[in-house]
C-alpha cells in the first residue's frame, strides 16, 4: 500500500478538476463525489499510516529537469512524520467534506466550495509527502493559493476579500523567506533533497552561520504560514471564510504546515542553538501574546484564531526547545480539538446567525450535542486532566523546563492558565445562563454537522493516550525511529503536571466566576460601566481581587502588545511598503513623457558608467 | 595628410559625437534633433573610415561598414520624417517637449 | 568572388529567411498592385502560414551541420536554430493576433501590418544567424525600422504618432551609441568578422587597447538596453506600448526584446568573453559583470516598482516587460555556464505567456473600449474562459508554480546559484522583485474575479474571434505543458547542442 501513497495527493487533485470542469452546476452530486474521493483519500491514508507502522520508510523520486549537473527530482517519500501528518490532513479534510454537506446547503457555488477543498487538500497532501525541499516550496505556495480561494470564498463580501489578500500577501513575506533559506541551502549543498542536505549538516559539510541562516529564513516561511509574531495578523481576518474552512485549514491543516516544516527540516534546526532559540522565543511570545488577545475578543471565530495562533506558539516552543516529539504531538492533539471547536462554533453559528458570544447564552438547552463537543473541546485544549491536550500541553511545559530556560517555561505556564480562561469564556458565555434572544430560536443541527463532530470528540479525548509516561510513549517510539535527529533522554520534575493541572483548573475555575456567574461582558458598553464597579456594587471581592490581579494586568498588557503590534509590524510593513512605492513615484514622475528626458537619463546613467570605468581602470585616463 | 595622426579623426569623432548627442538631448525641433542624431552616426562612420585607414590592419571592411551605415542613416531618417509628418497632421506643433501625452 | 564560390555556398540552409524575404516581397507587391476595393483579408493568414512553413523549414533543417555564407556573415548554427525557433514562433503568434485587430474607423486590417511584421522578423532572423557586425547592425536596424513604422500605423491616432516619435529618437540615439561601440571593436581589431574578432582580442593586451575595448563595451551594452527595455534605455517601452496597438506591443515585448538579447549573447560571448581585462587577469566580461549586474538590478526594482503605479493595463505589462528583461540578464550578470538554456527557455516561457497575456488584453480592451484595469472587472463573470486564460498568463509571469514561468526562473536562479554563491545577492533581488510583482498581477487577477457586481456587469458585445481562441489556446496549453513537463522543450534544445 504504501507504494502507491502517491496516489493520496492525486485523489482531491482529480476530485477538484472533476467537480470544477464538470460539475460546477450540480451541487448535489458535486458534494458527493468529493466526499467520496475525500473518503477514499482517508482510508488510503490510514493504510498508508498502517503500513509505515508495520514496514519501513519509502522514498521514490524521478528525475524531472536538469540545470546543469545539478539534476532536480520529483518523487515522495513516507515517513513516520509524515505518514501521521498525511492521516491527520486527511481524517480532518474527510470530516470538513461531510459536514460541509450540510453546512454549505444552500449556497449556489456548493459544488465550487468542495472543489476548493479538494485543491486545497491536495496541495497539503502533496507538501506533506515531498521528499526535497523544492517541492515542498512548490506545494506550499499552492496551499497558500488554495487557502486564498477559500478565505475568499465569499468574495461579495469586501472584508473576505480584503481578508484573503492579506492572507496571500502576509504569507507570501513568510514564502521569500524560506525560498531564499531553501536556495541558501541549495548553494552550499548542491541539492534539495532533504536527505543530501541532512547529510551535508551531519559531516561538518555546512558551516554555522550558513546552517543558522537557512534555518531561521525557513522558520521565516513557518512564521508566515502558522501565523506567528509578526506575520500573525491574518489569521483572525481569515476567518472571513466558511466555518468549515476555519476548521481544516485554520486548525489542523495549513497553520500546521508551518510547524510541520520545522519538523520535517529539524537536524538543521538541532544543530544550531541560535536557530532553536529564535523558534522558542518567537513561539513563546506568540502563545503568551495572542492568548492575551483571545481574552477579549468577541467574534467567537476571533477567539478561536488567536487561540489557534497561541496554541501554534506553544507547538513552535516545544521545537524550540528540543521539544521534537512535545511539537508534533501538541500538532495531532490539536488538529482534532481545534477542529472539532471550530466546527462546533460552526454548528453554533449555523444555529444562531450571529458570531458575537455576547449576544449568545444559554444555548446548552436547546443544543445539547453541539454544547457537549464544545465542552470537550474546550476541556482538552484547557488541558484538563486525561483529555488530550493535557497530556500534549504537559509534553511542552516539561521540554520547556529541562531546556533550562524557566522564563519560557512560566510564560507558556501562565498562558495555559489564560488558555483556559479564555476557552471557558466563551463556553459560560455561549452556553450557560439565560438563553438570549439570539439563541431563543435556535435548533440543534442536523447529523452530517453532528456526526464529524463527535467522532472528532472521540479523538479530542483519546488521542492523548498515544503518548504518556503512564501506558506508553508510542509516538515518540514511532517517531524517532526515522527522525534523523539525536534525542536527549530527560526526566522530568512530577510536579511539572501537576502545575499544570493546577493552572488549568484554576483558569477554569476563574473563568467560571467572571463569567459563567456573572456574565461579565467587555463589549463597548463595559468601558463605561465598567464591570469592575459592577462587581464591587454585588460586593464580590473575590471577584474584585482577580480583576485586579488578572483581568487589569491582563488588559494593560494586552494593550501594549497591541501597541508592538500597531507600532513594530504595521511600522516595518509600512516602511517596506513606503519605500517600494516611493521608487515607483519617483520612476513614474521620471516617466515626464518628454522624448528627451528618457534620453537624457540615459545618457546620464551611460556618462556614470564611463566615469566609473574610466576611475577603476585609471588606465584610460593617463 | 599623412601628417595628420589618426588621433585627431578619432577626436573629432568623439567630439562630433558629443554635439550630436547634445543637440539630440536639447534641441526642441524634431528636425534638428533628427540632424542632431546624423551627426552622431556620421561621427560613428568617421570612426569606421579612419581605422579603415590606419587602423592597426587597414582594410576595405570600415568603408563598406561605412556606407551600410548611411544607407540605413537614411532610411530611418526617411521614416522619422514621415512620423513627423503624420504627428503633424493630428497635432500641428513639431517641437519635440510637446509631444508628451503618454507618460507617467 | 566569381560565381563558383558564390554558389558554392549551403544557400538552402537559409530558406527560412528565403520564405520569409520572399513572401514579405510578394505581399508588398500584392499590395501595390491590386485595386483598392479588393479585400486584404488574406493577408494576415497568408503571412501565418509564410511563418510556419519557416518555422517547419527551419526544424527541418536542424539536423544540417554549422554552415558561414559569404565570410562568415551569415552563421548557421545550433545557436541561431534555438532562437530562431522563438522569433518564428512569436511572429506567427503576433499574426495571429493582428488579424483581429480592429483600429478606430477602420473595418479592416491594414495590409503593411503584415509585411512589415516578416520584415521585422527577418531582421530579428539575420541577427540571430549573424557572424559578422555589419549584418548584425543591417539585422538591427531592419527589425528597428519595421518595428517604429509598426508603432506608427495607426496614423490617425495621435497617440500612436507620439509613440512612434519617441521609439524612433531613442532607437536612433542608441543605436548611434551601439554603433560608436561597434567601430571602435572594428579599430581595435581591423575586422568585423565575429570570428576573426574574437581570435584577435585573445591577442590583444596592454592597459590601453583593453581599456578600449572595455570602453566598447559599455557603450555596446547601453546600446542593446535599448532593443531589450532595460534600464537605463527602457523609458520608452511603456509610452509606446500605450500607443501602440496590442499586436505591435506583444511583438516588441516578445519578437524585439528575443533579439535584442540573441544578439548581446553573441557579441558578448563572442567578442568579450574571450579578451583579457586592463589589468590582465580576468577575462573582460567577468571584469564588466558589475555593469551588467547593476544595469539588471536597476531594471528589476525600477520596472517592478512603477509597475505598481500603472493603471494602465498596457502600460502595467510594459513595466513587466522591462522587469523580465531585468529577470533575463541575471544569467549574464551570474556569467552562468548554462545562460545559454536559461536565457532561451526564459525568453521561450515569456513569449508564451507574455503573448496570450497580451491576446487576453487585445480582446478585452476592444471589448471594453477601455485600457484600464478596470476593463477587466468581474471578468470571470462576463466570459470565464478569457479570465481563465489570463489566470494562467499572469501566474506564469509572476513565476508560481505549475507554470512555465516558474520553472524559467528557477533554472536562472539555481544556474546562477550553482555557480557561484556569490550570485545571491543578484537572485534576492530578482525574488524581491518578483515579490512586487505579485502585487500588480494580483490587481488584474482580483479584479477579474473578486470584483464587479453580478446586475452591473454587461456581457461582452464580441464574440472572441477564431484566431485569437488560437492564440491563447496554443499559449495555455504550453504555459501549462512546459511548466510540467520542461523537458519537452528543454531535450530538443540540448538535442542540438550534443
Amino acid at each position: 500500500m504504501i507504494h502507491s501513497a502517491w496516489l493520496i495527493p492525486v485523489l482531491p487533485l482529480l476530485s477538484f478538476l472533476i467537480v470544477i470542469l464538470f460539475l460546477r452546476n450540480k451541487p448535489k452530486l458535486g458534494s458527493l463525489v468529493a466526499n467520496c474521493f475525500s473518503l477514499i483519500t482517508f482510508i488510503l491514508a490510514t493504510l498508508v499510516l498502517v503500513g509505515r507502522l508495520q514496514g519501513d520508510s519509502l522514498l521514490r523520486e524521478w528525475n524531472w529537469l536538469e540545470v546543469g549537473s545539478t539534476t532536480i527530482t520529483l518523487g515522495f517519500e513516507i515517513n513516520a512524520l509524515n505518514s501521521l501528518m498525511l492521516f491527520i490532513v486527511s481524517f480532518v479534510s474527510f470530516l470538513v467534506n461531510v459536514y460541509s454537506l450540510e453546512y454549505m446547503e444552500g449556497d449556489d457555488r456548493k459544488s465550487i466550495f468542495f472543489a476548493y477543498l479538494g485543491l486545497f487538500t491536495f496541495a497539503m497532501l502533496a507538501l506533506v509527502i515531498s521528499p526535497n525541499l523544492l517541492q515542498t516550496y512548490i506545494f506550499w505556495e499552492l496551499v497558500g493559493l488554495g487557502s486564498f480561494l477559500l478565505i475568499g470564498f465569499y468574495f461579495y463580501k469586501d472584508s473576505a476579500r480584503a481578508a484573503a489578500k492579506k492572507a496571500f500577501i502576509m504569507t507570501r513575506i513568510g514564502d521569500v523567506g524560506l525560498l531564499i533559506g531553501i536556495l541558501l541551502l541549495f548553494t552550499q549543498v548542491g541539492s534539495f533533497e532533504y536527505d543530501e542536505i541532512f547529510a551535508a549538516v551531519r559531516n561538518g559539510e555546512l558551516i554555522g552561520s550558513v546552517i543558522t541562516a537557512s534555518a531561521i529564513l525557513i522558520f521565516i516561511g513557518a512564521v508566515g504560514k502558522s501565523g506567528q509574531f509578526p506575520l500573525h495578523t491574518w489569521l483572525p481576518d481569515a476567518m472571513e471564510g466558511p466555518t468549515p474552512v476555519s476548521a481544516l485549514i485554520h486548525a489542523a491543516t495549513m497553520v500546521a504546515a508551518g510547524v510541520y516544516l520545522v519538523a520535517a527540516t529539524y537536524p538543521l534546526f538541532e544543530v544550531s542553538q541560535i536557530a532553536l532559540t529564535t523558534v522558542a522565543v518567537v513561539g513563546c511570545f506568540t502563545a503568551i501574546f495572542a492568548a492575551s488577545i483571545g481574552l477579549f475578543q468577541k467574534d467567537i471565530k476571533r477567539v478561536l484564531a488567536y487561540s489557534t495562533v497561541s496554541q501554534l506558539g506553544f507547538m513552535m516552543l516545544a521545537l524550540g526547545t528540543s521539544g521534537y516529539v512535545a511539537g508534533v504531538f501538541h500538532l495531532t492533539t490539536h488538529a482534532f480539538f481545534k477542529a472539532l471547536l471550530f466546527l462546533a462554533a460552526g454548528s453554533v453559528i449555523h444555529a444562531v446567525h450571529t458570531q458575537d458570544i455576547e449576544e449568545m447564552g444559554g444555548l446548552n438547552k436547546r443544543m445539547k450535542i453541539t454544547s457537549l463537543v464544545f465542552l470537550i473541546g474546550t476541556l482538552a485544549i484547557s488541558g484538563f486532566p486525561l483529555f488530550s491536550g493535557f497530556f500534549s500541553k504537559e509534553e511542552i511545559l516539561i521540554s520547556a523546563w529541562t531546556s533550562g530556560n524557566e522564563i519560557m517555561f512560566f510564560i507558556a505556564l501562565f498562558t495555559a492558565f489564560l488558555t483556559s480562561l479564555y476557552m471557558f469564556r466563551v463556553y459560560f458565555l455561549v452556553f450557560t445562563g439565560e438563553t438570549s434572544e439570539a439563541s431563543s430560536h435556535a435548533k440543534e443541527s442536523g447529523s452530517a454537522i453532528l456526526v464529524p463532530m463527535l467522532i472528532l470528540a472521540v479523538f479530542a479525548v483519546f488521542s492523548g493516550f498515544i503518548n504518556t509516561h503512564w501506558f506508553g510513549t508510542y509516538l515518540s517510539d514511532f517517531l524517532l525511529e526515522d527522525a534523523q535527529i539525536t534525542v536527549k533522554e530527560t526526566h522530568a520534575p512530577t510536579w511539572i503536571l501537576y502545575a499544570a493541572t493546577i493552572v488549568s483548573l484554576a483558569g477554569i475555575f476563574t473563568s467560571y466566576l467572571l463569567f459563567g456567574k456573572n456574565k461579565t461582558k467587555f463589549g463597548e458598553s463595559s468601558f463605561s460601566k465598567s464591570p469592575v464597579y459592577s462587581i464591587v456594587y454585588n460586593k464580590y471581592y473575590i471577584d474584585e481581587i482577580y480583576d485586579a490581579i488578572v483581568v487589569k494586568p491582563t488588559r494593560l498588557f494586552a494593550a501594549g502588545l497591541k501597541f508592538i503590534e500597531w507600532f513594530c509590524v504595521g511600522g516595518i510593513m509600512k516602511t517596506i511598503s513606503g519605500c517600494i512605492q516611493f521608487v515607483g513615484w519617483i520612476g513614474s514622475r521620471l516617466q515626464s513623457g518628454k522624448i528627451q528626458t528618457y534620453g537624457t537619463i540615459a545618457v546620464f546613467i551611460f556618462a556614470l558608467f564611463i566615469l566609473v570605468y574610466g576611475v577603476t581602470n585609471g588606465g584610460l585616463l593617463k | 595628410m599623412s601628417s595628420i595622426p589618426a588621433s585627431s579623426f578619432l577626436l573629432l569623432a568623439i567630439i562630433l559625437f558629443c554635439i550630436g548627442l547634445y543637440g539630440a538631448l536639447t534641441k526642441r525641433n524634431t528636425v534638428v534633433v533628427l540632424i542632431s542624431i546624423e551627426l552622431m552616426l556620421n561621427a560613428a562612420n568617421i570612426n569606421l573610415v579612419t581605422f579603415s585607414k590606419y587602423g592597426l590592419t587597414p582594410n576595405l571592411t570600415g568603408h563598406i561598414f561605412s556606407l551600410f551605415v548611411m544607407a540605413v542613416a537614411a532610411a530611418e531618417a526617411a521614416v522619422a520624417l514621415a512620423i513627423l509628418i503624420a504627428l503633424y497632421r493630428n497635432k500641428p506643433t513639431i517641437l519635440i517637449d510637446e509631444m508628451d501625452d503618454l507618460k507617467h | 568572388m566569381d560565381l563558383q564560390t558564390l554558389l558554392s555556398f549551403h544557400w538552402d540552409t537559409m530558406m527560412p529567411e528565403f520564405i520569409i524575404l520572399i513572401s514579405a516581397t510578394v505581399l508588398s507587391l500584392i499590395d501595390l498592385f491590386i485595386g483598392r476595393s479588393f479585400s486584404r483579408k488574406f493577408f494576415g493568414w497568408a503571412s501565418f502560414i509564410a511563418v510556419v512553413a519557416a518555422l517547419v523549414s527551419l526544424i527541418s533543417l536542424s539536423d544540417h551541420g554549422v554552415t558561414t555564407i559569404l565570410n562568415n556573415s551569415y552563421v548557421f548554427d545550433s545557436f541561431s536554430i534555438v532562437f530562431k525557433a522563438i522569433l518564428l514562433i512569436g511572429t506567427a503568434l503576433v499574426i495571429l493576433m493582428a488579424i483581429s485587430d480592429k483600429f478606430e474607423n477602420i473595418e479592416e486590417v491594414k495590409s503593411e501590418y503584415f509585411y512589415l511584421l516578416m520584415t521585422g522578423l527577418l531582421g530579428a532572423m539575420f541577427m540571430s544567424s549573424s557572424g559578422d557586425l555589419i549584418t548584425l547592425f543591417i539585422g538591427l536596424e531592419l527589425l528597428s525600422i519595421s518595428s517604429y513604422i509598426l508603432v506608427a500605423i495607426r496614423k490617425e491616432n495621435s497617440k500612436s504618432n507620439e509613440a512612434a516619435m519617441k521609439y524612433i529618437i531613442n532607437g536612433s540615439i542608441a543605436s548611434a551609441i551601439l554603433l560608436f561601440g561597434l567601430s571602435y571593436i572594428y579599430g581595435l581589431t581591423g575586422s568585423t568578422d565575429l570570428a576573426a574578432v574574437q581570435q584577435i582580442v585573445s591577442t590583444l593586451s596592454g592597459t590601453e587597447l583593453s581599456g578600449l575595448l572595455g570602453l566598447s563595451f559599455l557603450f555596446i551594452i547601453v546600446g542593446f538596453t535599448f532593443k531589450i527595455a532595460a534600464a537605463p534605455f527602457h523609458m520608452w517601452a511603456p509610452d509606446v506600448y500605450q500607443g501602440a496597438s496590442t499586436p505591435v506591443a506583444a511583438f516588441l515585448s516578445v519578437v524585439s526584446k528575443s533579439a535584442g538579447f540573441i544578439i548581446i549573447i553573441r557579441v558578448l560571448l563572442n567578442i568579450y568573453a574571450g579578451a583579457y581585462s586592463p589589468d590582465g587577469q580576468l577575462p573582460l566580461l567577468i571584469n564588466m559583470q558589475n555593469y551588467i549586474f547593476t544595469i539588471s538590478a536597476i531594471t528589476i526594482i525600477l520596472g517592478n516598482a512603477v509597475a505598481l503605479m500603472q493603471t494602465n493595463i498596457k502600460r502595467m505589462f510594459a513595466y513587466s516587460s522591462v522587469a523580465h528583461a531585468g529577470y533575463i540578464l541575471v544569467p549574464l550578470a551570474a556569467v552562468s555556464p548554462l545562460l545559454f538554456e536559461n536565457i532561451w527557455f526564459y525568453l521561450l516561457a515569456y513569449t508564451v505567456t507574455n503573448i496570450g497575456a497580451f491576446a487576453v488584453i487585445q480582446y478585452v480592451v476592444s471589448d471594453e473600449n477601455n485600457e484600464n484595469i478596470e476593463a477587466f472587472r468581474g471578468l470571470y463573470k462576463r466570459k470565464r474562459s478569457m479570465a481563465i486564460a489570463l489566470l494562467f498568463f499572469l501566474i506564469s509571469l509572476a513565476g508560481i508554480p505549475g507554470t512555465v514561468g516558474f520553472i524559467a526562473k528557477l533554472q536562472i536562479i539555481a544556474s546562477a546559484l550553482a555557480n557561484n554563491p556569490i550570485n545571491i545577492t543578484i537572485v534576492v533581488i530578482m525574488i524581491l522583485g518578483t515579490l512586487v510583482s505579485y502585487f500588480y498581477y494580483f490587481r488584474v487577477i482580483a479584479e477579474m474575479f473578486f470584483k464587479g457586481d453580478r446586475l452591473e456587469l454587461q456581457p461582452p458585445k464580441n464574440e472572441i474571434p477564431f484566431n485569437l481562441i488560437v492564440v491563447i489556446g496554443v499559449c495555455v496549453a504550453a504555459t501549462i505543458v512546459l511548466g510540467l513537463m520542461p523537458n519537452l522543450a528543454l531535450d530538443n534544445f540540448y538535442k542540438l547542442f550534443s
